[in-house]
This record gives structure tokens, sequence and C-alpha cells, in this order.
């Protein structure tokens, strides 16, 4: 008895193959955009932490304010999403400028300005999350141009933070898009599975006539449903496996530079799949739930 | 056995089907339900396998109030009433006896007992060699004889045949009606028989009611057409 709504299911895509095909193609493509999107967002999430760890804001401190240093700590603790702030004193900074120089020429060169250290005090600001850094460094900006206390405030990769900006933007497009194609594809499977039933409306008036009950009738639609949708998902899972392991391979591991490192595809590569083939059941199954339940309900 | 006390049906589109309706009929009774297009016979039926609730009142059948059942209990409940239809409704694709035997299967009996079932009723109907042919190589009275054995293979308490001889010639109008005869006689089915065929109604006499737009305009125990003209 468990067999027959697989047998009919099967018997059901077979019938109107051309359009369980063309829903299959619609799961698809929705599910490799879908994919796409989950590999692209997964990755960026993890350059984000990469990167936001490392983000320091650096402020030094003005010579006629080297007094109030306690006070201009209190201050900067005190702006929104301040994790932590640690003062680093003038001699250190100059100790990394010249760290910051190889040749050990220069360094000698640079060496008779300790006296007369030409660097500030500088406090280095950490943002709780990569979002504050813009604003602590806006607030941090208005301190120096008011005069109270500040020189300079510089932060490094305001560009990685704009490319961390624009892939929140894909990320938003890739959802709309990505609602809207699961949407099609829900309407495409429905629009199958009332062929189905319009074809075997004779056969289930006299299911209900004999007293089969509405679960019985349903099983064999979600079965046909479901194989659309599993059909739909095998492509993409495919792509998604064999892309992302040749992707991670040819760029062996990084994109563009160092800073961007991929997430290691094994066993990320198979969630994704995962992911993929639960999206594909679901979709097939909400699809010919809705179709068969509003046949079903024009008749008690 | 089916009880319709101060029965109205309104549609969700606004069109009145029945006005108090009140029908008492036993168990074991043969009626005829009679009245033009449009007089409210298919609401009946309609109410009495369960498809519609009725708008006030109450449809009492095998002592349960149809009105009131759940969506879920429908089902269950129909397998106490067999129904016949005018287009018999066969699976064309099946043969005569994979059709009895399917009425069988979605009610999960199992399959040695609907073996034996699906025999008695092909005797029954008389169509005991033609379990291996299909609906299109039969006439329409037979096909009707199919429709027939199905519908009674779950020993349902009430047999409700919409207008069943609707598409047959007069010859193969009498064959069903007797075998709904026998049927009715032999084990004590209820019938319930929505027609417009006068030629039967005054033949085989019977207990018949008279439906027009939506009222009882008669019931007479005797039986004959009525023509009832406002």
């Amino acid at each position: 008895m468990i067999n027959r709504p697989l047998k009919e299911g099967f018997r059901g895509v077979g019938r109107h193959w051309a359009m369980s095909i063309s829903s299959a193609i619609a799961v698809t493509i929705t599910l490799l955009i879908i994919s796409i999107f989950v590999l692209l967002t997964w990755n960026v999430n993890h350059f984000t932490q990469n990167i936001e760890s490392s983000l320091d804001i650096y402020a030094s401190v003005d010579y006629n304010s080297e007094s109030k240093e306690a006070t201009l700590k209190k201050e900067i603790e005190a702006i929104d999403g301040v994790e932590s702030v640690t003062l680093s004193p003038k001699s250190a900074e100059f100790d990394a400028y010249l760290n910051s120089f190889s040749d050990e020429k220069t360094k000698q060169a640079f060496e008779p300005f300790r006296s007369d250290n030409p660097m500030h005090d500088a406090f280095y600001v950490k943002a709780q999350d990569g979002s504050k850094i813009q604003s602590i460094a806006d607030a941090l900006s208005e301190m120096k141009n008011k005069g109270e206390g500040i020189y300079e405030v510089s932060y490094g990769g305001q560009s990685t933070i704009s490319i961390v900006d624009a892939m929140a933007n894909i990320r938003k497009i890739g959802l709309v898009l990505v609602i809207g194609l699961v949407l099609l594809a829900i309407f495409l499977i429905q629009n199958t599975i009332k062929l189905t039933i319009s074809a075997r409306s004779t056969e289930i008036e006299i299911m209900r006539n004999v007293g089969a009950s509405n679960g019985f009738i349903r099983s064999p639609f979600l079965i046909e449903g479901i194989i659309i949708g599993v059909l739909g998902a095998l492509i993409p899972i495919g792509l998604t496996i064999w892309g992302y392991y040749a992707l991670y391979q040819n760029a062996g591991g990084v994109l563009i530079s160092n800073m961007f490192h991929l997430v290691e595809p094994n066993p990320f590569v198979f969630y994704v799949s995962g992911l993929l083939l639960l999206m594909g059941i679901l979709v097939g199954f909400i699809g010919s739930w809705l179709s068969v339940t509003r046949y079903l309900r024009w008749k008690r | 056995m089916i009880e319709c006390s101060h029965v109205y049906m309104r549609y969700k589109s606004g069109t009145n089907a029945l006005y108090d309706i009140n029908i008492k009929v036993d168990q074991g009774e043969f009626i005829y339900i009679i009245g033009p297009t449009g007089s409210g016979k298919s609401t009946l039926i309609k109410l009495l396998d369960g498809e519609e609730v009725p708008t006030k009142g109450s449809v009492k059948a095998v002592g349960i109030d149809v009105g009131k059942l759940k969506r879920k209990q429908v089902p269950v409940y129909r397998r106490n009433i067999g129904v016949i239809f005018q287009d018999f409704r066969l699976l064309p694709e099946k043969t005569v006896f994979e059709n009895i035997s399917y009425a069988l299967e979605v009610i999960n009996m199992k399959k040695p007992q609907i073996e034996k079932r699906v025999q008695e009723v092909m005797k029954v109907v008389g169509l005991e060699d033609k379990g291996d042919s299909f609906p299109r190589q039969l006439s329409g009275g037979q096909q009707q004889r199919v429709t027939i054995a199905r519908a009674i293979a779950n020993r349902p308490k009430v047999l409700i045949a919409d207008e069943p001889t609707g598409n047959l010639d007069p010859g193969k109008s009498a064959e069903i009606m007797e075998l709904l005869d026998t049927i009715n006689k032999k084990y004590g089915t209820t019938v319930v028989m929505v027609t417009h065929d006068a030629s039967i109604v005054n033949r085989y006499r019977r207990r018949t009611v008279a439906l027009e737009h939506g009222h009882i305009v008669a019931d007479l125990s005797e039986g004959g057409y009525v023509r009832h003209d406002q």
C-alpha cells in the first residue's frame, strides 16, 4: 500500500513529461541561483568576519592634549559601538614606524629623531563589529574638528568595507530574486499537478464516491510534486559540488588576495547540497499541495 | 434509514435549491425522486452523500447526521452509500474486474477478500464472464451493471441511482430496473432513484417523491408519474 502513491506519482510525472520537465527546469534555475546566493553569502560572511576582526581605528592625540589622555580615553570608550580602546605611547609608535622599513640603513637614518620624537601618542579603537567602524571613525573625526584633542583619524580598509557593503546589496537583490523564482517554481508545479488531476478527475470522483480518504487521494499527487522537485534539484547539486571544488582548487583557497579566504569545500558543499535537495522537495510539495487541496476543497 | 427534516438549501452563489424538504425513507424501501431539471434533485443527492451541507434543517442517513460530519469523517460515511451515475464513470484503462476491485482497494480492503467479493458482485449483476473485458467492449447496459456492481461491492446500506437509465434504450432500462429491484429485495438495500423517465415510474410503481423548484409537490406511496403545473 505504501508503493501505490509512489507508483502513481511516477506515472503522473511520465504522463505529462513535458510539463514535468518544464517545472523541473524552473526548479533547477531557482535552485542554481539559490546555490550561488548561498555560496556567496556564506563566503562574504566568512570574509567579513576575517576583515572585521583585523580592523582597528587609529586616532592620534594632539600634542597639547597629552595630559588629558585619561579623560580622552573615557570619552572614546563612551562612543557607541566601541569595544576597547588601547593607548600606544609615541615611543612605541616610533618603533612601529621604524619597523615598517625593512632595511637597516633607513632605520639608522631615522634613529636620531628618537630624542625629538615627531610621532603622536595614539589610541587604537576596536569596534564591536564591522558595521560600527564607519560611525566610530566619524565620531572621532568630529572630536578632531572641534579641537577636542584628536590630531588625526584613520582606519585601514575603507575600500574593503565598501566591497562588503556592495556584497550586502548583492545579497538583498539576490534574496528578492530567489523569492520570486521560488514562487514561480511553485506556480509551475501547481499547474503541472493540475493537469494530472484533470486527467484523473473521473478516478478521483470515483475514489471520493466509494469513500477513499482525502489523504489516500492526495498522496500520489504530493509524491509527483516531490519527484519533480527532486529532479529539478539534481543538476544544481551536481554543479554546486563540482563547481565549488573546482573554484576552490583553481583559486588555491583564496579569492583576489589573501584577505579573502574561501570556506573549505568539505563539508560546506554537502550542507549546501542538502539545503538544495530540501528546497526542491519543499517547493514540489507546496506546489502540489496547493493544487490538490484546492481541488479537493470545492467538494466536501 | 434516511430522514430529511425541514431542509433548506441555499448555495453560496445565492441560488435557492431546496425549501423545507421533509422525507422519511425506511430501511429496505425503494423510492423515486422525480422532477424537471433544476428542481433540486441533484442537490438532494449531494446532501445525502455528504458533498453539501444543508443551510437549515437536518439530513440523517444510516443514523448519522450528515450535515454535522467533519470534513475528515465524510469519506468513511460515504462507504455506507453506493452511487450510480447516468454516465457510468468507469475507468477506461482498467478491466471490469479491476474497476470493481479498485473501489475496494481504495478503502484498504485485503487482497483475498477483494478477489472473493468482486466475483460475488459480478455474479449478482450477471457479468461473471466479463471480468477481463474493458468497458469499451461492453454495451451501455452492461457498463451500467458494472457500476452497480462497483456501488454495491462494499455492501452499502443505501444505493443512490442518479438517472441510471438516462443513457439506455427501454429494453436495457428494464434490465437495470430489475437488477435494482433484485438488490433491493435480496439484500434489503434502500434504493433512492432519481429519474425523469415517466415510463419507468409508471411501469415499476414505487413510492414517488416529486420535486419542483425546490419544493416537494407530491409524495405518493402508490407511485405513478406526477405532472405538476403551477
